[in-house]
């Protein structure tokens, strides 16, 4: 794999974006602090009316976690789906076979618990 | 100092330093953010050790499901506290320090190590041959994990089910957010 | 510099070649926006830009030039490194993940062999799942960058969308690596040349007419995957992130002028990535119809001649019915885009979880069963 080629053209695309962005300020201007209402964060038109302690749902971290735990069990399809025909041919198909559907039944009831219990209902 | 060399030179610095950036950032998404960055250069390094498919995991699962939560959960607190706490203070600026120090005599001692190493070697050829090149091929790695290891395998499976329960108990516990009565 | 060529002159093509496909990807921006809004005003029944050049071509240029002059803006309350930082790094995931797709049929001149991508992986789809995946913090670094509660709430619901949808992204490839049987998407694209024969349970399948393709395959790993990818791009119907009348436009209210332009680009790259790997799954990549590259070869040969011309009218022409379907499949995205309503966010949440990743765990099961059962019960 080109790993050379991937760092050479990430920081290609670093500097690019940063010469783009310059030559924008370059040839736009620096905002000026003209009024406060200017450098205010947009709220539909109305002064900004931020309370002090606006708290984000939970949900987001339980989504993320769980992304997590079926993200590595897709993982671990992945060399299995990639040598299926080549085990079939070896002759262990149904041991690799049966392994599999034995993990996958797991992945299943965890995903139908998961569900049923309602821990990812948005309101 | 040939290619390969410089590649590795520059992926462990970048390693290094978003490791350094970790510790020594105030703002805690900016040391998320270096972590990220960490965790992108291992996958490199993984590159050049000629494991790719680890390296595509290594992306996948680290980089753009540990981290995202990571840098999520982060976004949920207010962080002002946080911030202020880091940037003054003798005893915080003392542990900032004793904590760059402990990396730097981990740095040294392994630096002694693969001096002495290498010269017990006899200096054996590059980095990329040191490497097995049967670990990162798709089809041993399957075969590894598939027959011989296929009762931890399994056990994965009932490891991730028992975090799944767990979080969501966890968060229906007394006093959590979710809790039910 | 693993693998970019071996002499001077290889490398230095390799080099220029990723430039090229990046500034390929920058320069079907204007393109593709002038064919969304002439496409959504034809739909929509009335006209889009046609005042600025020849049927409103030239009206991204102008707007270019538009963005050049606004002023460079920043919050004051925001982070400035993330503000600046979250345009620039949302190209460099979508530039990387398309420089894998393979676009036509290796240009062999005398002596080298250029591969018409950017640069070749040899685990293909799990190095773009990956890249791919590293677009969540695009947003999250434009959410907190703003400053704003309704940037970042914006931003948390567009990273929880895109992570639900990567699951079912994820579980709808199994389907098609396990009948490929690779993960390398040269091989893939070789796999499905000629004509459609497969074997199973002893029988043989085959037909004169229809092309070996993925979507003979794999009819719902096609449908899921391409569903997954509108909510991997934010597009429409899954595009809550700058759902308008909800959120403002999410987390890139406070952007303007060239920064916004840049999340533009990031966000038509992951569409570009997206119909790409439509069209080298199910659609076989650059391949025609029922013909192999090697027939079309010799047809162009017959016709001209030379070894070298043919070569390269080989690639060209391959070259062409891969942006054919290429084109076909954004033009698909545009139109479900003016076309379907917006889903509400807990809905969009269910469906990616409760309906797309049981569909798509039993599209793989069904394709590894029926793959075993194939090869070991022989009438």
């Amino acid at each position: 794999m080109p790993l050379g080629g991937v760092i050479f053209i990430t920081v290609f695309i670093s500097v690019f974006g940063y010469i783009l962005i310059r030559l924008a300020r370059l040839t736009g201007g620096t905002a000026k602090k003209t009024s406060q209402a200017k450098f205010d964060i947009y709220e539909c038109g109305i002064p900004v009316e931020e309370k002090k302690d606006t708290k984000i749902s939970i949900k987001f971290y339980l989504t993320a976690i769980l992304f997590i735990l079926f993200d590595i069990e897709i993982i671990f399809m992945y060399p299995w789906a990639a040598n299926f025909k080549n085990f079939i041919v070896s002759g262990a198909g149904p041991f690799v076979f049966v392994s599999m559907f034995i993990f996958l039944a797991i992945f299943i009831f965890g995903l139908w618990w998961e569900i049923k219990s309602k821990a990812l209902e948005w309101d | 100092m040939t290619a390969d060399t410089f590649l590795f030179w520059f992926l462990a610095f970048a390693i290094i330093a978003g490791a350094l950036g970790v510790v020594l950032m105030t703002n805690p998404i900016h040391s998320a953010l270096g972590l990220v960055l960490t965790m992108v250069s291992v996958a490199a390094i993984f590159v050049t050790l000629q494991a790719y498919f680890l390296a595509g995991v290594q992306l996948i699962v680290y980089a753009g499901a540990v981290m995202v939560l990571f840098v999520m959960v982060l976004m949920l607190f207010d962080l002002k506290n946080e911030i202020q706490a880091f940037s003054r203070g003798r005893i915080r600026g003392a542990l900032k320090i004793g904590s760059v120090g402990i990396l730097s005599g981990l740095i040294v001692g392994a630096f002694a190590k693969a001096l002495i190493a290498n010269q017990a070697l006899g200096a054996k050829g590059s980095l990329a041959s040191t490497a097995s090149t049967a670990v990162g091929a798709i089809k041993p790695l399957a075969e590894n994990l598939f027959f011989n290891h296929v009762f931890s395998f399994e056990l994965l499976g009932v490891l991730l089910l028992v975090i799944a329960v767990g979080t969501v108990a966890l968060s229906r516990s007394k006093g959590g957010t979710h809790d039910r009565n | 510099m693993t693998s970019m060529g071996t002499t001077g002159f290889e490398i230095t093509v390799n080099l220029i070649k990723t430039v090229l496909v990046f500034l390929m990807m920058v320069q079907a921006v204007p393109i593709l926006v002038w064919l969304e809004r002439r496409g959504s005003a034809f739909i929509q029944n009335r006209f889009g830009p046609n005042r600025v050049g020849p049927l409103g071509l030239v009206q991204l240029l102008a707007d270019a030039v538009k963005f050049l002059t606004k002023e460079d803006f920043v919050p004051e309350k925001g982070s400035r490194f993330m503000f600046y930082a979250a345009p620039v790094f949302a190209l460099i995931p979508a530039a990387i993940a398309y420089m894998a797709i393979p676009m036509s049929v290796p240009l062999k001149l005398e002596g080298a062999t250029f591969l018409i991508q950017g640069f070749e992986v040899n685990v293909g789809i799990v190095f773009v799942l990956g890249v791919s995946s590293l677009a969540a913090y695009t947003i999250l670094m434009a959410g907190w960058g703003s400053g704003s509660k309704y940037s970042l709430m914006g931003a948390m619901r567009a990273s929880a969308q895109i992570i639900s949808y990567e699951l079912a992204l994820g579980l709808s490839i199994v389907g098609v690596i396990l009948i490929y049987g690779t993960f390398n998407l040269t091989d893939m694209i070789n796999a499905q040349h000629g004509a459609l024969s497969f074997s199973m349970f002893g029988y043989t399948v085959s037909s004169a007419y229809l092309p070996n393709w993925g979507i003979f395959y794999q009819p719902i790993g096609m449908i899921l995957f391409f569903a997954a990818t509108f909510a991997e791009s934010n597009r429409l119907p899954f595009d809550l992130a700058e759902g308008e009348a909800e959120l403002v436009a999410g987390f890139h209210t406070e952007y303007g002028g060239f920064k916004m332009l840049m999340f533009f680009i990031g966000e038509y790259g992951h569409m570009m990535i997206a119909s790409g790997l439509m069209a080298t799954f199910f659609f076989g990549g650059y391949s025609i119809w029922n013909f192999t590259p090697q027939q079309v070869y010799e047809w162009l040969y017959g016709l001209v001649g030379s070894e070298l011309l043919a070569n390269i009218l080989n690639t060209v022409v391959h070259f062409l019915s891969y942006n054919l379907k290429f084109a076909i499949f954004l033009w698909i995205f545009i139109w479900v885009r003016w076309t379907l309503p917006r889903f509400r966010y807990d809905q969009l949440m269910d469906i990616g979880w409760k309906t797309m990743l049981p569909w798509a765990l039993a599209n793989a099961m069904l394709t590894a069963t029926l793959i075993f059962a194939g090869s070991y019960f022989i009438f």
